[in-house]
């Protein structure tokens, strides 16, 4: 027996025993280690848990893709080297007419659940897709839900409600589940046809895939893969340099290497400022085309975006059908902008009155200083700016405020993507009357957008830059600042070449690990 | 001291219950999260089913009168993020917290109590001077500045511990150390401030002219008497590691509290932040009651008063 003197130290002998053995148990990363897993496991560092497992919220992304092309397919996708629509799970598509289009869809592929994939499983996604009580975010790219029948196992049969010429492009945004998923609610665990199964997601940890060994097509050479969720920039990138992941993604400018371990893509995403229109100073065109000329997006891109910005005049990026070819807006030029704020209060606008410059904080790694410096611009030209940094949900709140009544004047900081590069995807919500995230209320850019909507081909492309010039030189509304590149950073050994559709679906089988 | 512990019980649960009905209404302050969870251009009527679903239409007063119904039950509704019910998403994590900080805040008492005596020994001397600049410094500095240089120096220049994630005990370096940092510091102060009083007092020269030896005057008289200061401190400062857990969380991606706790405010997971509220809140709680029976331990003369 122990001594009265002795039973404390053997207490707090047992008591660090005990932690130590609790300590050394399995934990939520318990086979982290330093050379990213074993040879069969790709890891990838990600910023954030994704908010949503279901498969038809894979467009918030957050701009890292995890369940697309990994989980789930979708009937058609996109070549990210020529922007056209390919075949995935449907083999080829014909339009009947205007408004029927029919997909012949790929035989003998199955669920991670063994369901058959057939013409009805692929009916009851887009029924699932579409109705408004699942509330899916990728209803956010289809603004015309249109149904399905299946015509036999392997034809499916889509009615939209007007012509919609690019379907077989929206419709890829319909990733595929099995039909036994719940119609009614969402899931937490998602079944597909993609080469790995989903197995499991640990809140504010993991999340891991297995290979699919019934797989359609080829099987891809990582037999698992895990997601770490890594939200501080600076130690998601460290886990790629000490190699702990195999991919860190995406990575801070300042995080980035010299060598070639640093790879950067474009989302085909553009930095701007939207404006309000129907409260003075800004319901003054010569004011908003002020502001076009007071901001050095040269200067202030090349100093604070490095290589992950380059200046540009317009709202979508080359890859999308919207840009204009050699279209130039507004240079530098703060004489002029002060001679238009000048002539704007000579006619009795308010042009002192303050304009909250809003943003919000993840808008993109270093985005306050480029506010810091695009506002240093507009104060120096005479006008009032004050920056509001807000949170996702705030910000949502306000850019889906299009009418500003009750609201204080406000510019909106924008950061939008088009990896689909289809300006169908842009404009009619940001410039359209009924988009509705726009401020602009013009009824030539209407009809040009409506006409452009139901066009195909060059027309198509031809009516949607006729309306983007429109809007650049006639409303001043938007104002474009900076095409946006992210970054990622590869483990030593690791390759994998990104590209326009990283943001969105980054399949493990393009990854090839040196190992 | 039955009585005692009772009243400190009943004062607790009253705050307890106070703090998790000011985050039902500053949460609700922030409106709805539909615009999160629905598409870009979602309609009115999408929006409104949203929030039929999951009770955000309903009065205020109605909201709150359902919660209280339902958290007397220990219900604190799903969440809408992760998708099980709250109070599962917070004492699914709430151990490896607890692990964490009770491991930072036995080894931050040892620590400083080992400095802290050694400074009070040898007050105004080199080690004296020594420990108290560092044990400044170490309350000083930032615990976020120190983590993230934490991970450069240690973990990618030496490679001696992983940058983050929980794996073997090399992973534990990191986060215990950025938990320890502030600790340290103030106990240290706190250690050596009581007992440079205590081993000035009469009882310890009186030992000391018995011919008492230095070290077991000073570990087993002097601190004891010197305890009472260091446990009010040190329940302050193990309170306060459910900060350190959010720096932790986000920086290490430690699995804890913190990172669900950040998750559910950036998600707007009003079930989970009031879960994780009440889970936190009555780990105070015991926290103060431990802290209270350790008072009547450390000094008999708390049990008898």
């Amino acid at each position: 027996m122990l001594s009265t003197r002795r039973r404390p130290l053997a207490v707090a002998a047992g008591g660090i025993a005990v932690l130590l053995a609790a300590a050394c148990s399995p934990g939520g990363d318990a086979q982290a280690g330093r050379t990213g897993g074993s040879a069969q496991t790709l890891t990838i560092a990600i910023p954030t848990d994704p908010t949503s497992l279901d498969p038809c919220d894979s467009q918030a992304a957050d701009g890292v893709g995890t369940l697309r092309r990994n989980v789930t397919e979708s009937l058609t996708d996109v070549d990210p080297g020529t922007g056209k629509v390919v075949p995935l799970l449907a083999l080829s598509w014909r339009q009947e007419n205007p408004t029927t289009w029919t997909f012949k869809l790929r035989p003998g592929v199955k669920f991670q659940d063994g369901t058959a994939f057939d013409a009805k499983a692929a009916a009851f996604n887009i029924k699932r897709t579409m109705q408004p009580d699942l509330g899916c975010l990728n209803l956010g790219n289809i603004p015309d839900p249109f149904t399905a029948t299946a015509v036999d196992t392997t034809t499916l049969r889509v009615v939209t409600k007007g012509p919609d010429p690019i379907l077989p492009l929206r419709i890829g945004w319909v990733d595929m589940v099995s039909p036994k998923t719940s119609m009614t609610a969402k899931t937490s665990h998602p079944v597909g046809t993609g080469p790995y199964t989903f197995v499991r997601r640990t809140p504010g940890t993991d999340m891991r895939f297995k290979r699919f060994d019934g797989y359609w097509g080829s099987k891809p050479q990582a037999r698992e893969v895990r997601y770490v969720f890594r939200s501080e920039a600076s130690v998601r990138a460290a886990t790629a340099k000490t190699g702990e992941a195999d991919i860190a993604v995406p990575i801070a400018l300042q995080d980035a290497t010299e060598d070639e371990r640093t790879r950067s893509y474009t989302q085909s995403r553009v930095f701007f400022l939207r404006l309000d229109t129907d409260k003075p100073p800004l319901n003054d065109l010569r004011v908003r085309q002020a502001i076009g000329y007071a901001i050095d997006k040269k200067n202030i891109v090349t100093a604070l975006m490095g290589r992950t910005g380059k200046p540009t005049d317009q709202m979508v990026a080359p890859t999308v059908n919207g840009y204009v070819t050699g279209y130039k807006g507004p240079a530098h030029d703060p004489a002029k902008a002060k001679a238009l704020i000048g002539q704007a209060k000579s006619a009795g606008v308010d042009t002192g009155r303050r304009i909250e410059l809003i943003s919000r904080n993840t808008l993109f790694p270093g985005s306050s200083d480029v506010l810091q410096a695009i506002i240093q611009n507009l104060k120096d030209v005479g006008l009032d700016i004050k920056l509001t940094e807000l949170d996702d949900n705030a910000y949502k709140d306000k850019i889906h405020a299009t009418n500003s009544s009750g609201q204080p004047v406000s510019m909106m900081a924008v950061s939008h993507d088009n990896a689909f590069a289809d300006a169908s995807f842009s404009f009619p919500k940001y410039l359209s009357s009924s988009g509705t995230v726009s401020t602009i209320r013009d009824a030539r850019l209407d009809s040009l957008l409506r006409q452009a909507d139901v066009a195909a081909g060059g027309k198509r492309a031809q009516l949607y830059q006729r309306a983007a010039r429109w809007a650049y030189e006639r409303n001043g509304a938007i104002v474009p600042i900076a095409e946006q590149f992210s970054l990622l950073l590869l483990s030593k050994g690791v390759d994998y070449k990104p590209n326009g559709l990283t943001g969105i679906e980054l399949p493990a089988a393009q990854v090839k690990l040196g190992r | 001291m039955l009585i005692f512990l009772s009243r400190r019980l009943v004062s607790s649960v009253i705050a307890l219950v106070g703090v998790v009905v000011v985050v039902f209404f500053l949460g609700r302050l922030t409106g709805s999260p539909a615009h999160l969870y629905l598409p870009q251009g979602a309609s009115q009527e999408m929006a409104d089913n949203f929030n039929r679903t999951h009770g955000f239409n309903d009065p205020l007063w109605q909201q709150f009168i359902r919660f209280v119904g339902d958290v007397a039950h220990l219900d604190f509704g799903t969440s809408i993020w992760q998708q099980r019910p709250a109070l599962t998403a917070v004492t699914s994590v709430f151990p490896q917290t607890l692990l964490l900080a009770v491991v930072a805040m036995t080894l931050s008492i040892a620590v400083a109590a080992v400095l802290g005596c050694l400074a009070a020994a040898r007050r105004f001397g080199p080690v004296d001077k020594l420990i108290t600049f560092g044990s400044l410094a170490c309350a000083s500095i930032p615990d976020f500045w120190f983590a993230l240089v934490g991970v450069l120096f240690l973990a990618v220049h030496l490679g001696v511990v992983p940058t983050s994630g929980q794996s073997d005990l090399s992973s534990w370096i990191l986060p215990v150390a950025t938990l320890m940092l502030a600790p340290v510091g103030v106990l240290t102060q706190v250690v050596r401030g009581a007992m440079i009083e205590a081993l000035g007092s009469g009882y310890v020269q009186s030992a000391r002219a018995r011919g008492l030896a230095h070290r077991r005057l000073v570990y087993r008289h002097a601190l004891r008497n010197a305890a009472l200061p260091i446990i009010s401190v040190a329940g302050d400062r193990a309170a306060g590691l459910v900060n350190g857990a959010v720096i932790v969380g986000t920086v290490f991606a430690w699995p804890g509290i913190g990172t669900v706790m950040v998750d559910a405010v950036l998600n707007r997971d009003f079930a989970v932040i009031q879960a994780g509220v009440f889970v936190i809140g009555l780990g105070i709680v015991l926290l103060n009651v431990l802290v209270d029976l350790t008072y009547a331990v450390a000094d008999p003369r708390v049990r008898v008063s």
